[in-house]
């Protein structure tokens, strides 16, 4: 570190007037004394009140959206999220998806026993108001077996579990019109003397079903 | 609580059985409700009479309720329910003459009741059992009631059969060589039916599975 001039440290030290120094040494007094001055200033306020300062300054968002445009922004906005995992319990859950992909999860709709199969009944009835199944298998009680047409185009449908096996049965179509499956394939005369068929349904065991 | 405990209460709490065990299988009970009142005392002396002769009551059970459901006349009721005994007794006679010696299962003689109902013949269902007196006889009887249901010839249509259970179709198996028949009678081309037996004969027991 080389030594200061003793003429620019009596000008320094308000002994000399500066406008005596030489040219050179008047330019170093002039950068002391800005560094000095720039020193000698405090800053209004520190960095971090300045940075929390402009933070407040940004003006909220508006929320002209309706609640449910804000909650999707909300949920597709990207968040941190923080999991902590104990290896037990992500190995348990593990075993537990693979159980339930090994044993194949029910595709839903009515299962079958092994001595039962289902049965599915299908019949057009354009304009009817209701198309119910009544027969063996359910001991020929109304009310328990209906079907539905939801698309409204007159073929209603239904699908069950039943016994293997023989089963007799009819539609009954609003209420009171009985009506024998025109797609069951077989009959069977009812034997009550006025020559009406039931129809004849052979329920497959579910193990015997193609 | 003990284990022993639940066990009590799930015996005791379960619903009441649907059939109230009587006489007759409790088959009127069942029809308490359900079938006129005046048809009750006949149907329950044809009911009381297949359970003496130890014939399955539940045909006559469901023959009677479903009279009841379509609100058939209390005289026509009882007729229907006399002829499902009639048929009944011919189908327990039929059954110990093609398999003497043995007490006839509930299940053969229901069975055998059901094709004389769709027309089969003694004769066809005597050989038809004859052939597996041991196996349930439904399905064989209704492959070969499908088959004279679709007019081919009663006796053809059991040698068919026959010949299929021999070539080891069993069961509900049996249905598919019926559709296999129906389906070479239906193809385009004309086959007779005599014809259309001898395709599927030659297949067997490659007959594709189809619907019951």
């Amino acid at each position: 570190m080389s030594p200061i001039d003793p003429r620019l440290q009596e000008a320094l030290d308000l002994e000399r007037d500066p406008g005596d120094l030489p040219v050179d040494l008047r330019e170093a007094y002039a950068r002391f004394n800005a560094a000095t001055q720039m020193l000698k200033a405090t800053p209004p306020v520190s960095v971090a009140a300045r940075v929390m300062a402009e933070i407040r300054q940004i003006p909220p968002p508006v929320h002209s959206e309706g609640p449910a445009r804000r909650l999707i922004h909300w949920l597709g906005r990207p968040r941190a999220v923080t999991v902590r995992l104990r290896p037990v319990w992500t190995l348990a859950l593990a075993a537990g998806l693979a159980a339930v992909l090994v044993l194949q999860w029910p595709s839903g709709g009515p299962t079958p026993g092994v001595a039962q199969g289902i049965a599915n009944f299908v019949g057009q009835f354009p304009g009817a108001r209701s198309v119910e199944v009544v027969g063996s298998f359910n001991d020929w009680s109304r009310g328990t077996l209906h079907l539905n047409d939801d698309d409204g185009d007159g073929i209603w449908h239904a699908k069950a579990v039943l016994p293997a096996g023989q089963h007799e049965y009819m539609f009954v179509v609003d209420g009171e019109r009985w009506v024998p499956d025109p797609l069951a394939g077989r009959y069977v005369d009812d034997g009550f003397g006025a020559g009406q068929q039931n129809s004849l349904l052979i329920v497959r065991p579910v193990s015997a079903q193609p | 609580m003990s284990w022993k405990l639940v066990l009590a209460l799930a015996l005791v709490a379960r619903p009441a059985p649907l059939i109230a065990q009587n006489g007759n299988g409790g088959g009127t009970t069942r029809l308490n409700g359900r079938v006129p009142a005046a048809a009750l005392p006949a149907i329950d002396s044809i009911l009381a009479a297949a359970a003496a002769e130890s014939l399955p009551t539940e045909p006559l059970v469901q023959k009677a309720l479903e009279g009841g459901a379509k609100n058939i006349p209390a005289d026509r009721l009882v007729n229907g329910v006399r002829r499902g005994l009639l048929q009944l007794r011919q189908a327990r006679a039929i059954v110990s003459h093609a398999v003497p010696g043995q007490s006839p299962p509930e299940g053969h003689v229901a069975a055998v009741a059901a094709a004389l109902a769709r027309g089969l013949s003694g004769p066809i269902v005597e050989r038809l059992i004859t052939v597996a007196p041991d196996e349930p006889p439904g399905p064989a009887l209704h492959a070969a009631a499908d088959l004279v249901a679709h007019h081919f010839d009663p006796d053809s249509a059991a040698d068919l059969l026959v010949e299929a259970h021999n070539k080891g179709l069993r069961g509900v198996r049996l249905l598919d060589v019926a559709v296999a028949a129906d389906h070479e009678l239906q193809r385009p081309g004309g086959r007779t039916p005599s014809e259309a037996l001898a395709h599927v004969r030659a297949m067997l027991p490659n007959v594709r599975p189809g619907r019951p």
